[in-house]
């Protein structure tokens, strides 16, 4: 115990330490400040969207009074509302979109819309937490421990210290552990400081320490084996950002190349010609072409597919669904191909570990790859929905009613 | 009585150099052993081959009767070891070092101890309180120093304790050690000081290319060993 | 001179001795090589599937049968962005922004399938290019073997002895300057051979040579603050830890900084709104399907008037036609103004982002290496803007057919048997409104301009540091 004290006592007049402990307070700080800002925006947008998004149905709803001009015209916003972990790591919500708008049309000529930020932006990526404690910590870590045997070498008072401390145990394995501790509750603390506030529970805040806790003894222990070779500093300082390099670039670097040749992914331009194609042809070929594998899908209406008109909005949408029949096989690969892509990537990640703890975080946040795809099959259920909701109108010609109306599908944003 | 330090046809191996070849001698509780050679005589290598930092090729080295490879932190439990050009910590005062540093060994020690150390090696005490990267080479050598007598170990190793220090202050340095000798502490120093050396000391070896070549102890009721002859052999056998 | 030389020479021949720095040397060789031919190839392939898949769309477009050309409006064309060839060294915002375009009648599309939404996510890094490589990580090297260059002399003694030989701190810092200056250059290799395959596949020399002045003014940015640092400090430890700190701040705090300070200086409302709102502005201009909407009854008049005709039915052009090209004339005029208020604001918000060039090279390097590639913000804009221009051109050329050559009476009585419905298709001949696309950046000249501010910015930077250091290894004592 008196240990401890006098090596707190000893880090508190260490000025180099103290100066990389304030950079990761600062660091996490920020991290989260900047973290909870960005979800609280995009919470705000959310209902003014969710708002505007009704009231303009509304203002639609008087307008036609036909179900094709209805379905044809009307909107509907879609959104995946952060987690409320979903602060600390951004994760896919920078690249990937989280609100949507759709209509009752061919689904795959929506789906892949973006509402991009700057891409400028999205290149340099965003200072989230998990930016911060995953490829920042150790870094800092680094500069912590580099020195810790070595200064004292060139100092010449490793021995002295060593010959002194030899009935107490190794002085420097307090002093370390004294630092790591330091460092992670200089991340940790702002970690559940934000957390709290912005009501993310012990259910993700516990694990996602445990996360920075085992990443930070993960870089401990390379410290640790560096410092065996007895370096000097400026050697160790350069084998550790070597290793460091090695772990948080190249290796995520050559998963990324192996696991993209691995799993090739369908040509996401193929998918939309194809969708185009088909929708296109319907136009001029016989009204039966498209009835046909409509009905295989929806049996329910094979009494109702006489169209006499050259044109009719049943058979309209009728082709828009075929048009997204047409591409599923195409569709469903490249869905299938992203999870594959991402499984392998987390199997991998453990090659990695600042890639392993980013996307644990990640997970916790629901802001990883599985909560996109995620997102993207709610679309689809909606989409279906609607489109379940219209056909029976449109088949049987009803017409268009307040009383109707107020039963179409609304999209619910996911429980949290 | 058994000896305090013993060294036994010890053979050490530094980078692939043989810097001690055979080398023995033995030392009593209470004497001041001086081992005097030039540079890369192999004297810093006596010390840390006693405090389990080398490992002997052949022969051993005995603290209190135990060999030291069998228990390293025993034999550094009973030395306190002042190293060559002791740099403490500059961030650091002299009263905050030497609490640091005895708390690492695991020792209490007051103000008051403090005080009394410092005063023995006569550090003014306006100093005391300043950041050793203040201090002149002498007195940080004095705080070093300081420390190792608060160690309170029966034995001392002090490795060119005198570097830095002028004349006064090498010849308080001495009575000091004389009286923690008289104390019953053990004392093996080592340096390249001939006159210093003859004047704290009760043996001398003499210590060449890692081997020991001669050794002088002090005539009984003399106060110091003849300089002189020291001096010739010391120049006889680096020059050979 | 001389004396400047043998320094250099001597700090060289250090570093060769040295098993660490030749070591790291070797592995950035490795690596840069490694990551320039990996960037190179994925970026030659995407070129060359991209300008296949261009060909491609075309000849669909082309050979479509004959019919209705409003058909052909809503059948549409795709326009792909082929890499230029510089992107070979820094791809820039390709892998954020989609690569290709779907354009048809009456609406703006966005770019899609951006391949950073598809890859591998592995937490930041892992889209390495050789960009990235001499940006972030090259400085380290430098650092790793630099920090040491005067501090050396000092720890070694052998500072007082030059000096008293009568070496000035000028010519120490040349020397040293021209040891760091060389390895920097050594370095560049990797980065030269691509530029100069890039000029094989057409880049012009000046954005290719200006492509490596701008690597090599930033890595003497780095030299410069690495000899200033270690001209001012007395220990390596301290130097290593102030050029750490210099290098975690520049290339991994501050760019993330500026994209937050510009986004929150200038919130970007995001696309489903500036939707609502174009919307609402387009359902006043009219739909152009809708030949009757009251928004087109001023033009039925005074087409009747210019016609001195009583009845629609005997305009010698087709009413709905016309509607349809003024009417995709008027909303493209809507679209166009809320795109161009899009792509100003991001041009703001990134120039607010490059600002911070000043206080970190690392941003200054990474906007220069972007638009002298042609792989920048600007870029991608001059690729929305022309894939609009296809997009009107191809639009208006059908709606002209439309309006010309498809008699109104047909027109209108298309839906009542199949008859009628065959006197309404067109020769497919008329397709060939269509012009072929290849997109190609903006002139060398331009681009260079663009990176006119990021090289200003390290040119200070330079300028600065070196002055610092100079004076610093003027005042330099033992």
């Amino acid at each position: 115990m008196s240990g401890l004290v006098r090596e707190i006592r000893f880090l508190a007049s260490d000025r180099a330490a103290l100066l990389w402990l304030g950079i990761a307070l600062l660091v996490a700080c920020v991290s989260v400040v900047l973290g909870l800002r960005e979800i609280a925006t995009q919470r705000v947008v959310l209902n003014e969207l969710i708002e505007i998004d009704s009231a303009e149905r509304e203002v639609l709803d008087t307008l036609y009074q036909d179900w094709g001009d209805v379905a044809y015209y009307t909107f509907h916003l879609t959104w995946d509302s952060p987690s409320d972990f979903a602060f600390a790591a951004l994760g896919q919500r920078d690249t990937s979109p989280w609100k949507h708008q759709i209509r009752a049309l061919a689904l795959e000529g929506q789906i892949y819309e973006t509402d991009a930020e700057n891409p400028d932006f999205a290149l340099i990526g965003r200072f989230d937490f998990a930016f911060a404690a995953n490829l920042l910590a150790p870094l800092l870590l680094i500069l912590l421990l580099h020195d810790l045997r070595s200064a004292e070498r060139t100092a010449g008072r490793y021995e002295l210290l060593s010959a002194t401390a030899a009935s107490q145990g190794s002085p420097w394995f307090a002093r370390a552990a004294l630092r790591v501790g330091a460092l992670t509750i200089c991340l940790i603390g702002p970690l559940w400081a934000g957390g709290l506030l912005g009501g993310a529970g012990a259910s993700t805040l516990v694990p996602a320490s445990l996360v920075v806790i085992l990443h930070i003894a993960f870089w401990w222990g390379v410290c640790a084996l560096v410092d065996r070779y007895g370096w000097s500093s400026p050697v160790n300082l350069t084998a550790l950002v070597g290793v460091w390099l090695a772990f948080a670039v190249i290796v995520p670097a050559a998963i990324k190349i192996s696991v993209e040749s691995i799993v090739p992914l369908p040509d996401g331009g193929e998918i939309l010609l194809t969708q185009r194609e088909a929708v296109n042809d319907a136009w001029d070929l016989p009204k039966a072409a498209t009835m046909e594998p409509f009905i295989e899908r929806h049996p329910e209406w094979a009494d109702y597919t006489e169209v006499s008109q050259p044109f009719e909005w049943k058979w309209y949408y009728a082709f828009q669904q075929v048009g997204d029949q047409t591409v599923e096989p195409l569709s469903q690969a490249y869905r299938d191909g992203r999870i594959r892509r991402d499984r392998l990537a987390g199997s991998l990640a453990w090659l990695s570990p600042p890639a392993l703890a980013e996307r644990a975080m990640q997970a916790l946040a629901d802001t990883n790859v599985a909560a996109t795809l995620t997102y993207e099959q709610r679309v689809r259920a909606f989409h279906k929905a609607l489109r379940e909701y219209y056909y029976p109108r449109l088949f049987r010609g009803e017409p268009v009613s307040t009383v109707s109306l107020q039963q179409r599908p609304q999209f619910r944003g996911k429980e949290s | 009585m058994i000896s305090m330090l013993a060294a036994q046809s010890l053979s050490v191996m530094r980078s692939g150099q043989e810097v001690l070849k055979d080398v023995s001698f033995s030392i009593k509780q209470g004497e001041i052993h001086a081992l005097l050679g030039g540079n890369g005589a192999g004297k810093s290598t006596t010390l840390l081959t006693f405090l389990g930092f080398l490992a002997p090729a052949s022969g051993n080295v005995h603290v209190q009767g135990r060999d030291v490879s069998e228990n390293v932190s025993a034999a550094r439990q009973a030395i306190a070891y002042l190293p060559e050009a002791a740099t403490l910590y500059g961030h650091l005062s002299a009263y905050e070092n030497l609490h640091y540093f005895l708390s690492l060994a695991g020792t209490d020690t007051g103000r008051k101890a403090l005080d009394d150390a410092l005063d023995r090696v006569a550090l003014q005490p306006e100093a005391r309180n300043m950041r050793m990267e203040t201090y002149s080479k002498g007195m940080r050598q004095k705080v070093a120093i300081a420390l190792a007598i608060l160690r309170d170990t029966p034995i001392l190793l002090l490795d060119e304790p005198t570097s830095g220090l002028d004349p006064v202050a090498i010849d308080e340095f001495n009575r000091l050690a004389r009286d923690l000798a008289e104390a019953g502490r053990t004392i093996l120093l080592v340096t390249h000081d001939v006159y210093g050396a003859c004047h704290v000391a009760d043996r001398i070896d003499l210590l060449q290319n890692g081997v020991l070549v001669g050794a002088f102890d002090r005539p009984a009721g003399m106060d110091r060993i003849d300089t002189e002859a020291v001096h010739v052999a010391f120049a006889q056998h680096a020059g050979a | 001179m001389s004396n400047v030389l043998s320094i250099a020479r001597e700090e060289s021949r250090l570093w060769l001795r040295s098993r660490l720095a030749l070591f790291a040397l070797l592995i950035f060789a490795v690596l840069l090589a490694a990551v320039s031919i990996a960037t190179s190839l994925r970026m030659s392939e995407e070129h060359r599937e991209r300008s296949e898949q261009q060909a491609l769309a075309e000849e669909t477009f082309l050979s479509q049968p004959d019919r209705h050309p409003h058909r052909m409006v809503h059948y549409g064309h795709y326009v792909f962005r082929t890499p230029p060839p510089l992107a070979m060294i820094d791809p820039g915002v390709d892998s954020v922004t989609g690569q290709s375009i779907f354009l048809e009648g009456h609406r703006q599309n966005t770019a899609m399938f951006a391949d950073a939404r598809a890859g591998a996510d592995l937490g930041g890094f892992e889209g390495l290019t050789a960009a990235l490589v001499y940006q972030l990580f090259v400085p380290l090297l430098l650092i790793a073997i630099g920090h040491g260059v005067f501090i050396r002399e000092r720890e070694e003694n052998t500072l007082a002895p030059l000096l008293a030989q009568g070496v000035t701190g000028n010519e120490l810092y040349a020397g040293k300057w021209i040891a760091l200056a060389g390895v920097t250059l050594a370095l560049l290799l990797p980065l030269a051979i691509v530029s100069a395959a890039a000029v094989v596949r057409g880049e012009t020399l000046l954005a290719s040579f200006g492509v490596i002045g701008l690597y090599a003014l930033y890595l003497f940015v780095w030299c410069g603050l690495i000899l200033l640092v270690s001209a001012m400090v007395r220990s390596r430890a301290l130097s290593l830890g102030i050029l750490a700190l210099f290098w975690l701040a520049s290339a991994l705090i501050v760019p993330r900084m500026a994209v937050e300070s510009a986004v929150s200086a200038m919130p970007a409302p995001g696309k489903i709104e500036t939707d609502l709102r174009m919307q609402a502005e387009l359902r006043e201009v009219g739909d152009g399907h809708n030949a009757g909407a009251p928004q087109f009854m001023q033009l039925r008049a005074n087409l009747l008037v210019q016609y001195d005709v009583e009845r629609v039915e005997d305009l010698p052009v087709n009413f709905r036609g016309v509607v349809s090209e003024v009417a995709e004339a008027d909303v493209t005029e809507v679209m166009n103004r809320f795109a161009e208020e899009r792509m100003e604001f991001e041009v703001r918000q990134a120039r607010f982002a490059e600002s911070f060039g000043w206080l970190s090279p690392v941003v200054a390097v990474s906007a220069g290496s972007r638009a002298l590639s042609g792989t920048d913000l600007a870029t991608h804009h001059r690729f929305l803007r022309e894939a609009e221009d296809v997009r009107f051109d191809f639009v208006q050329g059908l709606n002209r057919v439309h309006a010309e050559q498809l008699a109104y009476n047909d027109d209108i009585n298309r839906s009542l048997n199949e008859e009628a419905n065959r006197r309404t298709r067109m020769s497919a001949e008329n397709w060939n409104v269509l012009d072929e696309f290849s997109f190609q950046p903006a002139a060398a000249d331009e681009r260079l301009a663009r990176a006119g501010t990021p090289l200003g910015m390290l040119s200070a930077w330079l300028l600065l540091l070196t002055a610092g250091g100079v004076g610093a290894a003027r005042r330099m004592q033992p």
